[in-house]
């Protein structure tokens, strides 16, 4: 059971921006993506999903031996695919609270029942240390960058997805938000479900401890290696990755 | 008027014999703008209508709410049913308040619509007949609406139509005016006045609701509000249907103090023609203003909306601004929103903004990523940005009508919709 980027090229309307890009998460695994901005991480989280502005040009993605290359992005979601956002969209007049009855419903081939629904959204909103009228809101109206991230965590654990891919969910967060963001996915952890974490800084792998990590430079993935790969990088920066690989090409 | 004691019908006599005149003075109106916007009633065979009367009975309604503290209802020519629950308020037919309640009448009616305003305020001057009539007497507070309900239940009917409310000093009060036909074919006219006077002090919740239906119906109204010293109105005019609309709608800080909340909202689908222009004016000091209007357009249709902030120059320290949103969801509509500011006073606080939008791609593929199929995401949008101006009216059953028509209407348009968006989304 697994998700597979099979050589991904990726182009929006001006350039190429992932130029084969090769990479398998098992279920119970979970993955970090680390890269310089730029270096297209984003844009394979974007492309994972579906997003209609960026073109697969050649190569695959496949849930579980099923193509979804051509899928929309209601298909993906439904297939057990899931991405935390780097920038969610606002969604005016609509309620957190509902717009996760939708999505929880549009997994589902009877609506979920009202009782039930309010026992999940008790137990997240209680996991992710939500208070207040946070569900009552309209969806990121007005939201701080801890509260969509947070609002984004909560959809995650509200939809129990296959494969979740977390686009830069730790940018933007303080200390406090970090670790309850962080011990939200350790509890969602397990051998049902895969993770990629996509980052920039090494920071959130000290609360969510990968199994493998990848480094992305210019569209392609350079570096693989487990947890230490991470603490190197810390260590020495993507300068030296970055080095290295233009000393082994030459 | 002149200031003799002639009786109020002979006053109310006087006044249809000029606009009568007037009337028949003026040409059928043509209504230009700069830029590519016309309302034109060409298409409108004024000499086939005529008004017609029905006896006395209830008509089925769908009102959103089941209690009422009086309901009113005039069907073409005359009121055919009046229900008042609540003896400490009249509602009645105004031909009848012309009769019974002479002084209220000499000293409102028509106080704010000139019958010379052009051809329509001039013939609805001259031919009105039925009308309403509400009188809220001071220090009264009620909680169930007062419902007024205007009908055409056939083509070829010409309703004109007033309507004259008084809510006295302090009172609170909902006053909802539905506008509503059947699904017919042919043609039919509604020519409006409506004018509420709201005492000082008096807090009135007051909505209208037109949804005259597939037919060719033509709505030309005028409706002003004025608000005295201290009072506040909230006013959520609801435009969800009708062949072709020209409405102008005033709302009016006439004393100090007073405020109003003023949030609207259309629909306008296939080859409906709605054209309205909104005055916010400020005639005193110290008055405060908030104006949202929210449109979404469909098949072929065509939207104008106006809204101009006027300040007059007794009126210093007032804060007011005015927003004017309008979204497309066909590549056939054309519409147009102008907020506009005319402010001749110093001091005052005032500002406008206006947007004229199509769904943006970003959230429907942010819906589509939660598992929304793309119609249910363009649906959840729009019901969503509806949802700001139906949250004002504050009153579950009518705010779930509103819900459900915009429902049925997207319904209808999805087809369209998807693909407008569709070949957007590919064309990325």
């Amino acid at each position: 059971m697994t998700l597979e980027i099979q050589n991904l090229h990726v182009r929006t309307e001006d350039r190429e921006i992932l130029h084969g890009v090769d990479l398998t998460v098992k279920r119970g695994e979970t993955h970090a993506l680390m890269g310089p901005n730029g270096s297209g991480k984003s844009t394979l989280a974007n492309t994972l999903m579906g997003n209609p502005t960026y073109e697969v040009t050649e190569g695959r993605v496949l849930l579980d031996g099923e193509d979804l290359t051509e899928a929309d992005p209601d298909e993906r979601a439904r297939a057990g695919l899931f991405l935390a956002f780097q920038y969610p969209a606002t969604i005016p007049g609509v309620s957190v609270a509902n717009f996760l009855r939708m999505a929880v419903n549009a997994g589902r081939e009877e609506p979920i029942k009202v009782k039930e629904f309010g026992v999940l959204l008790r137990k997240n909103v209680d996991l992710l240390k939500i208070t207040g009228d946070f569900t009552k809101r309209y969806l990121n109206e007005g939201f701080s960058g801890g509260e969509k991230k947070r609002a984004e965590i909560l959809q995650l654990a509200m939809l129990q997805p296959a494969f979740a891919v977390l686009d830069e969910t730790d940018s933007g967060l303080d200390i406090d938000a970090l670790r309850v963001v962080s011990d939200g996915v350790n509890a969602m952890r397990g051998d049902e479900r895969g993770f990629l974490i996509i980052t920039h800084y090494t920071r959130i792998l000290g609360y969510v401890r990968p199994d493998f990590v990848h480094i992305m430079l210019d569209g392609r993935i350079v570096r693989e290696g487990g947890a230490e790969l991470a603490d190197e990088l810390e260590e020495k920066g993507y300068e030296f990755v970055r080095e290295e690989v233009a000393g082994s090409a030459g | 008027m002149p200031a003799s004691r002639d009786s109020v019908g002979a006053l109310v006599e006087e006044r249809r014999k000029a606009a009568l005149e007037a009337y028949e003075a003026e040409p059928v109106p043509t209504w230009r703008r700069s830029g590519f916007w016309t309302t034109t009633l060409r298409g409108l065979d004024l000499d086939a209508l005529e008004p017609k009367r029905y006896d006395e009975g209830l008509p089925e309604l769908d009102l959103g709410d089941e209690e009422h503290a009086a309901l009113i209802v005039q069907c073409g020519a005359n009121v055919v049913h009046t229900d008042v629950v609540d003896e400490r308020i009249t509602v009645m037919p105004l031909e009848q308040a012309v009769e019974e309640h002479e002084e209220l009448v000499r000293e409102y009616f028509a106080k704010r619509l000139p019958h010379d305003e052009g051809k329509f305020a001039a013939g609805t001057a001259a031919f009105w007949t039925g009308g309403v009539f509400i009188h809220v007497p001071k220090n009264v507070q009620i909680e169930k609406p007062i419902q007024v309900v205007w009908l055409i239940d056939e083509p070829g009917t010409a309703q004109w139509a007033h309507t004259l409310a008084i809510v006295g000093e302090h009172s609170e009060v909902k006053i909802r005016e539905f506008f509503r036909a059947p699904d017919f074919e042919g043609q039919a006219l509604h020519s409006g006045a409506f004018e509420l006077y709201a005492l000082p002090g008096a807090q009135v919740d007051l909505a209208h609701y037109q949804d005259w239906g597939r037919g060719e119906v033509y709505d030309l109204s005028t409706r002003r509000v004025e608000i005295r010293r201290d009072a506040r109105v909230k006013w959520v005019p609801i435009h969800l249907g009708g062949r072709l609309t020209k409405q102008t709608l005033d709302i009016i800080t006439a004393e100090d103090g007073s405020d109003m909340k003023h949030t609207g909202m259309y629909f306008t689908e296939r080859d409906e023609h709605l054209d309205l222009f909104t005055t916010d004016k400020h005639e005193a000091g110290h008055t405060t203003g908030d104006t949202v209007w929210k449109g979404v357009l469909t098949g072929e249709s065509r939207a104008s909306y106006e809204g101009l902030i006027h300040i007059l120059p007794k009126a210093p320290e007032v804060d007011t601004y005015l927003q004017t949103h309008q979204m497309l969801l066909s590549p056939r509509a054309r519409g147009d929103a102008i907020p506009s500011l005319i402010v001749e006073v110093d001091n005052v606080k005032a500002s406008h903004g206006g947007t004229v939008g199509e769904l943006d791609e970003e959230q429907i593929f942010y819906m589509m990523s939660r598992g929304l199929p793309r119609a249910e995401a363009v649906r959840v949008l729009v019901e969503g940005y509806f949802e700001e101006v139906v949250q004002r009216l504050e009153d579950p059953g009518l705010e779930e009508l509103v819900r459900r028509r915009i429902a049925e209407k997207l319904k209808g348009a999805e087809d369209q919709v998807r693909e407008f968006i569709g070949e957007r989304a590919e064309a990325v």
